[in-house]
């Protein structure tokens, strides 16, 4: 049973935290964000299972060996699927906004990223130029700083 | 030989938003005490303790579980703590029937509690369950991921969001029934159809609550069961399977299983079904408490589950197939659409799914329960586990 | 209880990993535990993870590491207390007879975060966390408590250290640190009394994955013979309040203990020749020795324990691998001749709340 505060509220403590992590990127995501600072996406690929992934994977899942080669993914590719988000929540864009994974030439699996050039407004409209199987392409920020938001995707 | 697991008491407390009359240790305490009692034993019967909790940034104090070992009388035994995200619940029923099953431990309580509601931050620490360096920038929530499930069923199937809206309003119905549940009441399409949008497809209530409660299950073998009396819920079946948490790698040509499709579901309810001798679950389980934090899950869920083949689940929910008196009493309880208390949302689901069996659903109760199932999933839904009980051991 | 370890990989240590992330370490781990044992991931039918999201920085640290441990669709489950716990449960599933072939993966950078701030967030927030109780205060308390009980004196808690550093030094499975001098130990700054700064373990790097198989797999598998049999094993908290008799009274170490020999049929330490204890201080073998019945014991923590490495959250795990490499007679520099049982321990929580212990014995050939 708790006490009662004055004027019988529950009593409340506050409290906040803060840790600071330093996550070692490794090799691969390294390698990947140097990519992305000369506006190249690129991905890794095993050849045991024959596939090739972004984003880029020091090992494959399929075949549990260490991924053998990089490939450079085409700057166009097909939506597999996508979503306005109309909402705002801590930590994320001001809505709205669109978040889209799209499989680019050469890779097999897809990659997330911004969707811009797409008027938002109408969320149906918006939703309906971003029906799976639409062709997408990449365009890269002025000065990329080697983080995923460096590219994003429009309509093709 | 393998020990027989039994289910032989259960309790929850009442969810909500936040409980700001009790700490995270007394909430467990009082599902612990009220499992205890349901089963007729006290703490000194119980041998072993799994802890279900997920991630404890809702609550602010991390291995909570280790400041409720006294609340929960596990001073002096053996306790771990299970985390496999909003998998934990199930995952815990898991590891507490090992436990028995081995013959280690005669009797076992699975304990929770979720405080969500603690800290008004939840959004920023459910975007740091992303990949560092690939995703975490792009604000990605469970939301935006049970969105693309729905896309992606859509998108196959032809399902469309009035559907989806119906699984919302038969569930807060049931809830109704459901003296624990968070959210509850009779709603109309309409309603649904015009709340908020948050992530196309989904809107407002198309999506779970963030809940605050606690959860209890007492475990033991058949002399426990039959030291207990009443009438358990036997453990018949379980299964599992974990997936990659790339979304990317599940919604294209070269996935083995599609998001879409949430077929992880598929693999975990088949060896579940096959240690439990079930061959065609819609004619053999009676009740499946589904885990369902977003309506778009529901359909493909009982698809890959095997109720009915893949698409059809949308059209047996405009049939009544999945009300109670139905083909197969979906979510009596509400679902996790209407309680959502992370940590033991799945342990709630087995609860319910048990107490079904049992007899002791209260007014939820089916009647001629002999089988029922529940699932949980975690993670980017990409874990997964099922679990089926039965009046009869198998 | 026929449970059989058929392959272990333990990562090399170092004070700080930054040229792999966490995925790519324990990828690496568990393929390397896997071709220990000469089975493939699509063999697998069960791992079990131990992770700490607060270590790893993440928010659900499985979402990111399942697919490194090798759980591609398969039945994963994770545990949160120690990377000893999940042998425990890794135990209990294959005792169960569900499952026959899996994999026990762990890991931990300590130098990631502040770990000191980590572990001051496990105190509740009405009366715990106010005193800033965090594991250097904590295990100071756990110090001073058996100081008291025994009556043992600072010189051998700094011979205790000493030794354990020399040990560590010839393990080549360590960090290799420095052997400080005397002086270095017993003259080292007070980190909270009675706990200097030389009495601590230092925090290291590491990663360790297992390979562990039912009798049913080992009977149909006669070409791969099993490094050890894991013949007992046993775990118990003790209360979260300290307190005197809390912090001194070894309660939680005696059940755990008393339960894993038990279960491996055996009686007392003078029965194994290997035992490997978490001594996350000099105090904590002090205290060990004393509540195992160790004194004297010709197999004290040979690989030299947290001395040689200290991947925090995973270091009971480590010893339960050390002690199978015992009785396997891999153990290379460190070999204790003849060890035929081996015993691995570990502890988590404030001031050694809780304790696991695992006997392993070797198998004939």
């Amino acid at each position: 049973m708790s006490e009662k505060g004055i004027g019988g509220k529950p009593v409340v403590f506050v409290d906040s935290w803060t840790a600071r992590y330093e996550y070692a990127v490794g090799e691969v995501a390294g390698k990947f964000m140097d990519g992305l600072k000369r506006k190249k996406i690129l991905a890794t690929s095993c050849s045991k299972s024959g596939l090739t992934y972004l984003p880029p994977r020091a090992y494959c899942e399929r075949s549990f060996e260490k991924c053998d080669g990089w490939v450079e993914a085409g700057l166009e590719g097909v939506l597999e699927v996508a979503t306005v988000t109309t909402i705002g929540f801590q930590g994320s864009p001001e809505p709205p906004y669109a978040v889209a994974y799209v499989r680019l030439d050469g890779v097999d699996t897809a990659v997330g990223g911004y969707v811009r050039g797409l008027d938002l407004g109408d969320v149906e409209a918006a939703m309906d130029r971003l029906r799976m199987g639409t062709r997408m392409r990449v365009e890269f920020i002025d000065q990329p700083q080697g983080r995923v938001t460096d590219f994003y995707f429009v309509p093709a | 030989m393998p020990e027989q697991v039994a289910v032989v008491g259960t309790g929850q407390t009442v969810f909500r938003s936040l409980d700001r009359e009790r700490t995270f240790v007394e909430q467990a305490q009082a599902a612990a005490i009220r499992a205890l009692d349901d089963a007729g034993l006290t703490p000194d019967d119980i041998e072993a303790i799994v802890f279900s909790l997920a991630p404890t940034a809702f609550m602010g104090v991390t291995e909570a579980e280790r400041w409720a070992v006294d609340h929960i009388w596990a001073g002096g035994k053996p306790m771990m703590r299970v985390h496999t995200g909003g998998a934990t619940g199930g995952s815990a029923v898991h590891a507490g029937y090992s436990l028995v099953r081995s013959g280690m431990f005669r009797t076992v309580l699975v304990v929770g509690a979720e405080r969500m509601g603690e800290t008004p931050d939840a959004q920023y620490f459910l975007n740091q369950i992303w990949d560092p360096f690939y995703e975490k920038d792009l604000a990605l929530q469970t939301i935006v991921a049970g969105a693309f499930l729905g896309q992606r069923h859509m998108n196959i199937h032809g399902t469309t969001e009035e559907d989806f809206a119906r699984v919302v309003v038969r569930q807060r119905r049931n809830a109704l029934k459901n003296p624990h549940a968070h959210l509850k009441g009779e709603i109309t399409l309409e309603d649904v159809m015009r709340s908020p949008r948050i992530s196309y497809p989904l809107k407002l209530y198309d999506c779970c609550p963030r809940s605050s409660g606690g959860a209890a299950m007492v475990l033991g073998d058949l002399d426990t069961a039959r030291r207990c009396g009443g009438r358990p819920a036997f453990i018949n079946g379980l299964g599992g399977v974990s997936n990659t948490v790339f979304l990317g790698d599940r919604v294209v040509p070269a996935a083995e299983m599609d998001l879409g499709g949430v077929e992880e579901h598929r693999i975990a309810s088949r060896q579940a079904y096959q240690r439990a001798g079930i061959t065609d679950p819609a004619r053999e389980i009676q009740v499946a408490e589904v885990y369902d934090p977003f309506s778009t899950l529901l359909y493909p869920a009982l698809e890959s589950l095997g109720f009915c083949d893949p698409g059809r689940a949308a059209g047996l929910e405009k049939e009544g197939a999945w009300e109670p008196g139905g083909m197969v009493c979906v979510n009596p309880s509400g679902g996790t659409l209407c309680t959502n208390p992370i940590a033991v949302t799945g342990l709630v689901r087995n609860i319910e799914a048990a107490r079904q069996v049992m007899g002791r659903a209260g007014d939820m109760q089916v009647p001629n329960v002999k089988q029922t199932l529940a699932t949980a999933l975690g993670g980017s839904g990409q874990f997964v586990n099922v679990t089926v009980y039965g009046q009869d051991h198998h | 209880m026929n449970i059989y370890v058929i392959g272990l990989a333990i990562y090399p240590p170092a004070e700080r990993i930054m040229n792999e992330r966490l995925e790519e370490m324990v990828y690496t781990t568990t393929r390397a535990a896997l071709d220990d044992a000469g089975v493939t991931r699509g063999e697998l039918d069960n791992v079990v993870l131990a992770a700490s999201d607060e270590f790893d920085g993440r928010s659900i640290s499985s979402m990111l590491m399942a697919m490194p441990a090798g759980a591609y669709l398969t039945d994963e489950i994770k545990v949160t207390d120690a990377g000893a716990m999940g042998l425990c449960l890794a135990a209990a599933r294959i005792a169960s007879g569900d499952f026959h072939l899996g994999v026990v993966a762990s890991w931990c950078k300590s130098s990631k975060t502040d770990v000191e701030g980590l572990m001051r967030l496990k105190g509740e927030p009405f009366f715990t966390r106010p005193l800033g109780l965090n594991c250097a205060v904590t295990d100071a308390l756990f110090g001073r408590a058996v100081v008291e009980r025994w009556g043992i004196g600072p010189e051998e808690i700094n011979d205790r250290v000493l030794a354990a550093y020399q040990r560590a030094a010839g393990n080549p499975r360590g960090v290799r640190h420095r052997v400080p001098s005397p002086a270095e130990v017993a003259d080292s700054d007070y980190v909270s009394a009675p706990l200097r700064q030389g009495h601590r373990a230092p925090m290291t790097d590491g990663a360790v994955s297992l390979v562990l198989a039912s009798e049913e797999w080992v009977d149909a598998h006669p070409e791969r013979e099993p490094l050890a049999r894991l013949s007992g094993v046993g775990w118990a908290t003790d209360g979260y309040q300290l307190g005197r008799e809390r912090l001194g009274g070894m309660h939680s170490a005696r059940i755990a203990w008393d339960m894993a020999l038990k279960r491996a049929g055996l009686g007392s330490a003078s029965e194994v020749e290997v035992v490997e204890i978490e001594s996350q201080t000099g105090f904590h073998e002090a205290a060990y020795v004393r509540a195992f019945e160790l004194e004297g014991h010709p197999g004290l923590s040979p690989s030299g324990g947290p001395f040689a490495q200290n991947p925090y959250f995973c270091s009971g795990l480590v010893n339960m691998a050390e002690a199978v490499l015992q009785v396997s007679g891999r153990a290379g520099p460190v070999q204790v001749q003849g060890a035929r049982r081996g015993v691995g321990h570990g502890c988590h929580g404030f001031a050694q709340q809780a304790n696991i212990v695992a006997v392993f014995e070797s198998v004939e050939a």
